[in-house]
């Protein structure tokens, strides 16, 4: 009588398991009990429709998805703490730091004009670093949460393959657990790439890593490489009252992407702020014997060396595909010559069921580029057909001002030889930027002169990476700069500079 | 009057349309290509000979479905459905079709009109 509502296919195991106390006792309680039961692909009981190796924000994404979804699924991290490198100690940390950091820089230096007399004002970075701590601590459980919440076993411990379906866990705890999945996801993230000559230590040669977690603030500071996690750690750092010093490489700073009449404007606004910069620079060596470390640098066509001495130095000349300890020979994956691993349009190795998302393949490692792709992963084993939109994903620099763009940049777009328009509205003509007494930056618009078609957006301003969202969603959905300007904005938000740079393009901007 | 003409004449289509519900596409190729973020621009060879040769839960290549066993989908093979006269039994069909053995925890339920669960 309890079985009749019980589909014939129900797995046995899941009857044994149930034991007498589960016999539902009424039809509600046996159709949740059936919706519990019900599985995706996986035949055997100790199978796993997908198993994912890592547990950051491609991993942890696919694995709450592939719950959602009816797989069965396991989650394999060894880091012991969810989130991988964003959350522990990329993303969110900085977040933290950049946020009390601002407050701290805006609260010694810009009260007074606003009316507020503030007293002695002291930095106490033990509790800066636990405030950090605890956004972190938090979002990593829920996220903990969220995966028991989906039926998703997170095992805890270093995967590597041992054949195309099996993988071995060496378990944090000690010992060892073998898992064999129909489906396995790579999502084992990135790493700071080390700079040839420098030891890196955590302390006084760090990566970003490392500058989350500096006990004090050191007097001088020397960040190789000016790309969005130099800068942001050198304002952090510099706000708090070291000497930063940016060494870039290339002719201007923020990285490739960014438009070069925005990081023309960073470069000035943040220079402002105290901090120095040394771009079409390169470093040619360095020594950490001496109480300080002394770089030697070069302008990067070659010429005259200088010797830059620092307390620390932060190594922050771009992130690497992390894939060791996988055994990936043993399954034949095979990886481009940056180490990244190749996959098809499908997110799928050589090998069908083997799939790799987030920053250790192609495209640019950003957290949110990895929840889509783990998205899509998911939806391609569940239906056959996922999607992610490569153009259409932006990038955001936290400093302040924030900096954030998608699509194409000016000399991308020139490259290309479409004709375009170019129209942009500063923050300076914006009303509630001036009642915040906040008025750097500007934003830009690059559209298809033929068609209107939004082709870039660029904006460097206050809360620019929120605004960033809007101009996504426009080249998401095919939108022109009229379209956008068409579209009423609420007044007074610092959102009408978007629509009037919207205006500016296709037209005239009304405020400027 | 002219206004108005002139208005109705040149009225502006918007560039953003409504795509309508998402739907998974009917027909889907799922032979593989380059990724749309590689930097190269191609896939390796290895991607179309690994498939070429590769069995998982039946050949991986197109071509080689039509000759093989599970190469022909169910329903072509026609009906299971018994003829007139002809009975199955189900201990000749597989295990998954046959009786779930009772529990001694349903027996007892039986017999105490559900007591048992509440003891």
């Amino acid at each position: 009588m309890f079985r009749a509502v019980l589909p014939r296919a129900t797995p046995r195991s899941a009857l044994r398991h149930a034991g007498p106390r589960a016999i539902p006792n009424n039809f509600a309680t046996s159709m949740i009990f059936i919706g519990q039961s019900k599985r995706g692909f996986a035949s055997e009981a100790g199978d796993h429709d997908l198993v994912i190796i890592g547990g950051g924000v491609a991993g942890y994404v696919a694995a709450i998805k592939a719950g959602q979804e009816g797989l069965k699924t396991a989650c394999i991290e060894k880091r012991g703490k969810l989130g991988g490198t964003c959350l522990n100690v990329g993303c969110i940390p900085s977040k933290s730091l950049l946020n009390n950091s601002h407050l701290y820089h805006q609260v010694l230096h810009d009260t007074k004009k606003r009316g507020i007399e503030v007293g002695d004002v002291k930095l106490n970075l033990t509790q800066m670093m636990k405030a950090k701590d605890t956004s972190v601590d938090g979002l990593t459980k829920g996220i903990e949460f969220l995966l028991k919440k989906n039926g998703v076993d997170y095992v805890k411990g270093a995967g590597s393959f041992v054949d195309a379906n099996t993988i071995k866990v060496a378990l944090n705890e000690g010992g060892e657990q073998t898992l064999r999945a129909k489906n396995i996801i790579i999502a084992t993230g990135s790493e700071a790439t080390g700079f040839p000559g420098l030891n890196i230590d955590e302390k006084r040669i760090i990566t970003s890593t490392g500058a989350l977690a500096l006990t004090e603030v050191p007097k001088k500071m020397t960040v190789i490489g000016g790309g969005i996690i130099g800068l942001e750690m050198a304002s952090v750092w510099s706000r708090l009252g070291a000497e930063v010093t940016v060494v870039e490489f290339l002719g201007q700073i923020g990285g490739p992407g960014m438009d070069a009449e925005i990081a023309k404007q960073a470069q000035k606004i943040l220079g402002k702020q105290g901090i120095k910069f040394k771009t079409g620079t390169k470093v040619v060596s360095g020594d950490d014997s001496g109480s300080t470390i002394s770089l030697n640098i070069e302008a990067a066509k070659g010429g005259k060396e200088e010797v830059l001495d620092a307390d620390v130095v932060l190594v922050a000349i771009g992130r690497r595909p992390y894939t060791e300890g996988l055994n990936l020979e043993q399954v034949g994956i095979e990886k481009d010559d940056r180490g990244r691993l190749v996959i098809d349009q499908e997110y799928r190795t050589k090998l069908p069921h083997i799939r790799v998302v987030g920053d250790c393949t192609f495209g640019p490692m950003l957290a949110h580029k990895a929840e889509e792709e783990a998205v899509a992963a998911i939806e391609y084993i569940k239906t056959g057909y996922g999607h992610v939109n490569y153009a259409a994903i932006p990038s955001v620099m936290y400093t302040h001002p924030e900096v954030a763009w998608v699509g194409q940049n000016e000399a991308e777009i020139k490259a290309s030889g479409v004709k375009y328009r170019v129209g942009s509205f500063p923050f300076s003509a914006n009303s509630r930027a001036k009642t915040n007494l906040d008025t750097e930056g500007v934003v830009k618009f690059i559209a298809d002169a033929e068609t209107d078609r939004v082709l870039g957006v660029h904006i460097i301003g206050p809360g620019a990476g929120e605004m960033i969202a809007e101009a996504t969603l426009a080249i998401e959905y095919g939108a022109s700069s009229e379209d956008i300007a068409r579209t009423c904005h609420a007044h007074p938000t610092l959102s009408e500079a978007f629509k009037e740079a919207a205006m500016a393009t296709y037209s005239k901007p009304i405020h400027f | 009057m002219r206004a108005t003409s002139i208005l109705s004449g040149t009225a502006r289509t918007p560039l953003i349309r409504f795509v309508g519900k998402r739907s998974v596409p009917k027909s889907i190729d799922h032979s593989p290509r380059v990724h749309p973020a590689s930097p190269t621009g191609s896939l390796p060879d290895s991607f179309a000979t690994y498939r070429a040769k590769a069995q998982q839960h039946g050949p991986l290549g197109r071509s080689s479905f039509n000759s093989t066993v599970g190469g022909t989908a169910g329903a072509a093979l026609g009906p299971v459905k018994p003829q007139a006269g002809e009975f199955f039994d189900r201990a000749e069909l597989p295990s998954r079709f046959g009786r779930l053995p009772w529990t001694q925890a349903e027996i007892d339920a039986i017999e105490t009109g559900g007591a048992s669960m509440f003891a």
